[in-house]
């Protein structure tokens, strides 16, 4: 019998469809690979199993027992585990005590610090000397590093000897060596009859560990097929579908301009000497998986995060690299993460779209009624309705906030835009207006850095690709070379056929 | 109904209040000659509660607990100008402004370069500044306002109303416009309401907190001359009982601790306020006990009022 059967499951965000017809089906005893490419629903999916996210239609059994879980702790107590991405222990406990978290041994009606500390070095004995210095027992959790918490993670969860185990990018911080150690605990937990869920954008872990992997897309179950009788490129084919399968944007990209930003050798704690050319009347693509360093060198580029090597725009040299030096050299910088990066809530809508142009020109004084007056035509073009510029932005639209944040950069008359997933959380009717001015703005000479997490934005919108991972660029796709198979190729490191 | 969502309106309507149940309570409590004098005194609280103002505007924890001992330096500088001197005037003021500006501009770097946490670079700042007044002055008073000072300050200037309220009505005027305005003011409210969206914006950031520390400073330095104009020569100690009142008459006033919002419309009607409760309630014969109890849960009481309204427009 089957430990897990999720069958037709339906769930919505708002007017988000994150899952319709997502089924899955674990053996006890297996390990499952779940693949799929950012945002197709595979954390989704996992959290409806756990019990951490409730689902609008569909069917669940967990061994035997039928119906959703309404809580994570129900779902835990019947037996189910979930490795968190983000990590979920306690730093100023120490390793022994997170494992034993909330379930601690006791004798005579007190916590048994003696047995709580045997049983963590008895786990921690699991991974050798993979672990490095410091990885004790009785280490704080705020002493180890990103690796070693990961492991006091996976002994948390071998603590409470799970039927079935989600792990959701559990090797994303790990090195060769400790993945290696995590994988024969996997097949530990396989021998022992635990049902494993792997999710991972790590082809090769896949094809190393998983029994079976299932494929999903667009918020449904593609297909699940068994290891030994498929190939990467199978899996990469179901990845991108038919939907994708022709490129939307067919005119050819305009006869290239002049340079306008130079980058070389640039490198930070993310990015590993990213070097790269854009164009006037360009729209550059950033892609890849999440987090493979496309926002970083964005902000790197503005100066909103430091890193080494050269950035030269229109010819000069941006050496002593901060947003202030960037906006007055001509950047201008939209975040879709709109509420930490971009907007002044409280303040009023016009204070909010002349805040870069007064930091350009250094005026002491801000006009206003000059100010509406030269913006009013931008307004009007980004299709931005409001009642009155003196109302505090919080009463717009997310849609409508990011159309004022463009409207920011428009006003200071930019010649390279940098756009970090701005379309993130707002409406398909604000997205299409968002498109339609990116377009515009290339055609006037503008250029444009775009990266965006929905790859289907991104093969309708630019001109070329860089596909990133680990921080480097991974592949530079243009023209004929520019297809939805090309890009998912270069951002799961499947080579060529 | 939505007028009375408005801080600034509220405020308003509680002076009204406190004029009514003062005029009930002691005749004459609203009439022209104690309105002066309660103005001049509003208008002392109001000038050191401008820079206070800057300061909580900018965020981040901004507060600033050394407007207190500035008020004492900037009058023992200012007094030792001008030393009853009428020429020395300016030069008083100027020089006032100077060295508690320069102060303040030290409470800024404390809390931009070395990272303090206002709260405690700044009351470092004012024992710092206390301790130096004592040694300089061996706790006596020291230097005397000019005489010609202290007759605007205090003297009918235009139909009735002393120099003062003049000098604190332009202040204010200036201030407004400030915050409105000027980049600078913009870039108050900017950092005050999303510092990283700022710092984006190209707003910068650790000069703009800076600067608000320094205008701290000055206009507590301000308030410390006319302090001395108003009392001819004062007290090293003087300030300490305008420390937490140029705080309320922020709050109050619609400014919230956490920044951002507000301005000093409502500072003013803040100003205004706190004096007339403190004065009623002087002029009600309480206990001095009692006073502060009622004191205190009037502006527990007002508080509340204001947390409501917040909830509601949520």
């Amino acid at each position: 019998m089957s430990l897990l059967v999720a069958e037709n499951i339906r769930k919505a965000f708002g007017s988000t469809l994150a899952l319709d017809g997502a089924s899955l089906t674990v053996e006890p005893g297996q390990v499952h690979g779940l693949i799929g490419s950012n945002g197709c629903g595979k954390s989704t999916l996992c959290k409806i199993a756990a019990g951490s996210v409730g689902a609008d239609e569909g069917r669940l059994r967990f061994d035997g027992r039928e119906g959703f879980f309404g809580t994570p702790a129900a779902a835990a107590a019947a037996g189910i585990a979930v490795f968190y991405q983000e990590l979920s222990l306690i730093p100023d406990l120490d390793v022994a005590e997170n494992i034993a978290l909330g379930h601690e041994p006791r004798r005579r009606g007190m916590v048994d610090g003696a047995a709580i500390h045997r049983e963590g070095a008895r786990l921690l004995a699991r991974f050798g000397s993979a672990g490095g210095k410091g990885l004790t027992p009785g280490a704080l959790v705020r002493d180890l590093s990103a690796d070693q918490r990961q492991i006091a993670e996976i002994c948390k969860i071998l603590a409470r000897a799970p039927k079935l185990v989600i792990f959701d990018e559990a090797t994303s911080s790990l090195d060769g060596d400790q993945v290696q150690i995590f994988f024969e605990i996997v097949r530990a937990l396989r021998e022992a009859g635990t049902g494993i869920i792997f999710i991972s954008h790590r082809m090769d872990e896949l094809f190393a560990i998983c029994d079976r992997i299932t494929v999903m897309r667009d918020g449904r179950t593609e297909a699940t097929l068994p290891v030994a009788g498929t190939d990467r490129e199978a899996v990469l084919t179901l990845m991108v579908g038919s939907a994708l399968a022709t490129r939307h944007r067919d005119e050819a990209p305009p006869r290239p301009g002049a340079p306008v930003l130079e980058v070389a050798g640039l490198s930070n704690a993310v990015l590993r000497d990213v070097s790269f050319t854009l164009h006037e009347g360009e729209i550059l693509g950033l892609g890849g998986l999440h987090g493979q360093g496309q926002s970083a060198v964005l902000r790197a580029i503005f100066g909103a995060d430091p890193a080494t090597g050269s950035v030269r725009l229109g010819g000069t040299s941006q050496d002593r690299r901060s947003p202030a030096a960037a906006i007055r050299a001509g950047l201008g910088y939209v975040s879709g993460d709109r509420g930490v990066n971009g907007v002044f809530l409280d303040r009023p809508i016009l204070e909010n779209m002349a805040i870069a142009s007064l930091s350009k020109s250094r005026a002491a004084v801000f006009r206003p009624r000059a100010f509406v007056e030269r913006v009013g035509e931008i307004v009007a073009r980004l299709n931005l309705r409001f009642a009155g510029y003196d109302f505090p932005l919080r009463t717009l639209s997310g849609g409508n906030q990011q159309k004022v944040v463009i409207a920011r950069w428009l006003a200071t008359g930019p010649r390279v835009l940098l756009l970090d997933d701005p379309t993130k959380g707002i409406d398909v009717e604000a997205k299409a207006d968002l498109y339609a001015i990116i377009d515009e703005l290339a055609a006037e000479g503008v250029a444009i850095l775009l990266h965006s997490s929905e790859d289907e934005e991104l093969l309708t919108t630019a001109h070329r690709v860089l596909v990133f991972g680990s921080g480097r660029i991974r592949a530079d796709l243009a023209g004929e070379a520019l297809t939805p198979t090309a890009l998912y190729r270069a951002a799961y490191e499947v080579s060529a056929a | 109904m939505r007028l009375l969502r408005n801080p600034l309106v509220l405020a308003g309507l509680a002076i009204l209040a406190l004029l009514a149940i003062g005029e009930a309570v002691a005749p004459g409590f609203a009439g022209a000659g104690q309105l002066r004098s309660q103005f001049v005194i509003a208008a002392m609280l109001g000038v050191i509660a401008a820079g206070q103002n800057l300061v909580i505007l900018a965020g981040r924890e901004g507060i600033d607990l050394s407007v207190g001992a500035m008020l004492g330096l900037g009058a023992l500088v200012a007094g030792n100008v001008m030393n009853g001197d009428n020429a020395m005037i300016l030069a008083g003021l100027g020089a006032a402004v100077a060295v508690t500006g320069a102060f303040g501009l030290l409470n800024g770097l404390g809390i931009t370069i070395l990272r303090i946490p206002p709260l405690v670079m700044t009351l470092g700042m004012a024992g710092v500044i206390q301790g130096l007044l004592i040694i300089l002055t061996s706790g006596r008073p020291s230097g005397r306002a000019a005489p010609a000072l202290t007759r605007f300050i205090i003297d009918p200037l235009v139909v009735g109303i002393p120099g003062l309220v003049f000098v604190w009505a332009g202040l204010a005027l200036l201030l407004i416009w400030f915050l409105r305005r000027s980049r600078a003011g913009l870039n108050i409210y900017a950092i005050g309401t999303n510092q990283e969206a700022a710092r984006l914006s190209g707003v910068p950031v650790t000069a703009t907190r800076i600067l608000v520390f320094a205008l701290s400073g000055a206009f507590s330095g301000i308030t410390g001359f006319l302090i001395l104009g108003y009392t001819q020569s004062v007290f090293i100690g003087v300030g300490n009982a305008y420390v937490l009142p140029s705080i309320i008459a922020v709050v109050i006033g619609g400014t919230p601790l956490s920044g951002g919002t507000g301005g000093y419309t409502g500072t003013i009607a803040g100003a205004i306020l706190l004096t007339l409760l403190q004065s009623l309630l002087n002029a009600m014969a309480i206990e001095p006990f009692g006073r502060q109890i009622i004191f205190g849960v009037v502006l527990i009481g007002l508080m509340l009022i204001y947390g409501r309204q917040d909830r509601l427009r949520t």
